[in-house]
């Protein structure tokens, strides 16, 4: 059986500005898919950008190439990633007049 | 039943008790290891008011303890721990825990034999997210194991923890969970209708004093130790902890860390009416709690826990 692991990595958290998520170890791991829900936005224009990262320590990251659309709606929205090596998060831009979102963000893994 | 027994080379650096209910080695997996969360029962799966905000603790994972050049650790036996990490987040020891300042972990399970001895071991490491230079050995408040039992008469919690540093000053002693004579209110940092009782959650409630003390826990005398934090923050060693207890008498009876065994026989665990639902829980837990802005890392090699 292949290991697989789903972990709520950031909890109905209001962000207001730019945010990384928990880093998270995955190297046991072969492919992953973070998924977005938006459950509540406010603000004027606003937009929500966010970027997988990888990194070889959990301190120092790089963009992996891999982001979501620009999120501009309440709703459930995903990416899937593969050959991540150790680490894993998200590196979220939050843009507009007053920008609120609230957000559970989950990392589901499998071996 | 007879048995044959042959030994698990990987339990050889344990003293389990005649009956193992769990080895937990993570190189198999989280092994039901999860994440400490709130009662979602209220209107679109909201959680009870309370002081201490559960909903943030940092997350766990399956670690290879990598770091920057030294690179991967792996674990005491094979490749992956299973590593606590906090966010980077804390306030004063003597206030109420900040969002996000412990991670925790629990499994669940309930008792199948008579009460007895029951015995909880893990092999560990510790240290804080090597984000900058320097030696940060007080960057880690505390760290410890418990148990959260219940039978038909009461709720226990039993387990000792670590206080590494309060405030930034390294303390370096043991504590036993155990309640001090206070209000429901007063262990609920004076909130008025706050769920939890007297004597639960003594890792978070409780209210704390600026010498480490706790209504949750009591010092160990005697029990100053040094653990072998190591002369940086990315060198860890393995540490041994065991917590041997007494279900039937309500009473701790030991705890070792490292090669020093503290006698803790006859004190008793603080007795709590019994939650609706949860009779024969036997939850072992294990936490660790930052003392600054930054995140601090608990690795479990490994754990047993037995019954006599």
């Amino acid at each position: 059986m292949r290991q697989f692991s789903t972990t709520t990595v950031e909890q109905r958290k209001v962000f207001r500005e730019d945010f990384d998520t928990h880093p998270m170890e995955v190297a046991w791991a072969g492919e992953a898919i973070f998924f977005i829900h938006a459950e509540e936005i406010s603000g004027k224009d606003t937009a929500l950008t966010a970027s997988v990262q990888i990194s070889f320590d959990g301190v120092h990251w790089v963009d992996e190439g891999t982001a979501f659309s620009s999120i501009t709606t309440t709703g459930i929205f995903f990416v899937k990633v593969k050959h991540f090596g150790g680490w894993l998060r998200l590196a979220g831009n939050v843009n507009g007049t007053n920008p609120e979102y609230k957000l559970t963000i989950h990392l589901v893994l499998k071996e | 039943m007879d048995r044959l027994i042959t030994y698990d080379q990987r339990l050889a650096k344990y003293q389990p008790l005649k009956n193992i209910l769990c080895f937990d080695d993570f190189d198999q997996g989280m092994c039901g290891w999860m994440n400490l969360m709130p009662n979602y029962t209220l209107e679109n799966f909201g959680v009870r008011d309370s002081f201490v905000e559960k909903t943030q603790w940092g997350p766990i994972m399956l670690s290879t303890a990598t770091f920057r050049f030294p690179g991967t650790h792996g674990a005491m036996d094979g490749i992956y721990s299973l590593k606590l990490a906090t966010r980077p987040v804390a306030n004063r020891y003597e206030e109420p825990p900040a969002p996000g300042s412990f991670s925790h972990t629990i499994k669940r399970l309930t008792a199948h034999r008579p009460p007895g001895l029951l015995q909880f071991e893990i092999w560990y490491a510790y240290t804080p997210e090597m984000d900058r230079s320097g030696l940060s050995e007080n960057a880690i408040r505390a760290f410890g194991i418990c148990f959260d039992l219940q039978d038909d008469k009461s709720r226990n919690f039993m387990g000792v923890r670590y206080v590494n540093a309060v405030n930034g000053t390294l303390k370096k002693e043991w504590q036993y969970m155990q309640a001090a004579e206070v209000s429901d209110k007063s262990w609920a940092y004076g909130k008025e209708g706050d769920w939890c009782k007297r004597g639960v959650d003594p890792l978070w409630y409780g209210e704390r004093k600026p010498d480490g003390s706790t209504d949750g826990f009591k010092f160990i005398p005697g029990s100053r130790q040094e653990l072998c934090y190591n002369e940086t923050d990315d060198k860890i060693n393995w540490l041994y902890l065991r917590l041997l207890v007494d279900t039937h008498k309500k009473e701790y009876v030991e705890m070792q860390s490292r090669d020093k065994t503290f006698d803790l026989k006859g004190i008793k665990a603080t007795n709590v009416s019994p939650y609706a639902r949860i009779e024969g829980l036997l939850n072992p837990l294990i936490w660790i709690e930052t003392d600054c802005h930054r995140r601090v890392f608990l690795y479990v090699d490994s754990v047993v826990i037995s019954t006599a």
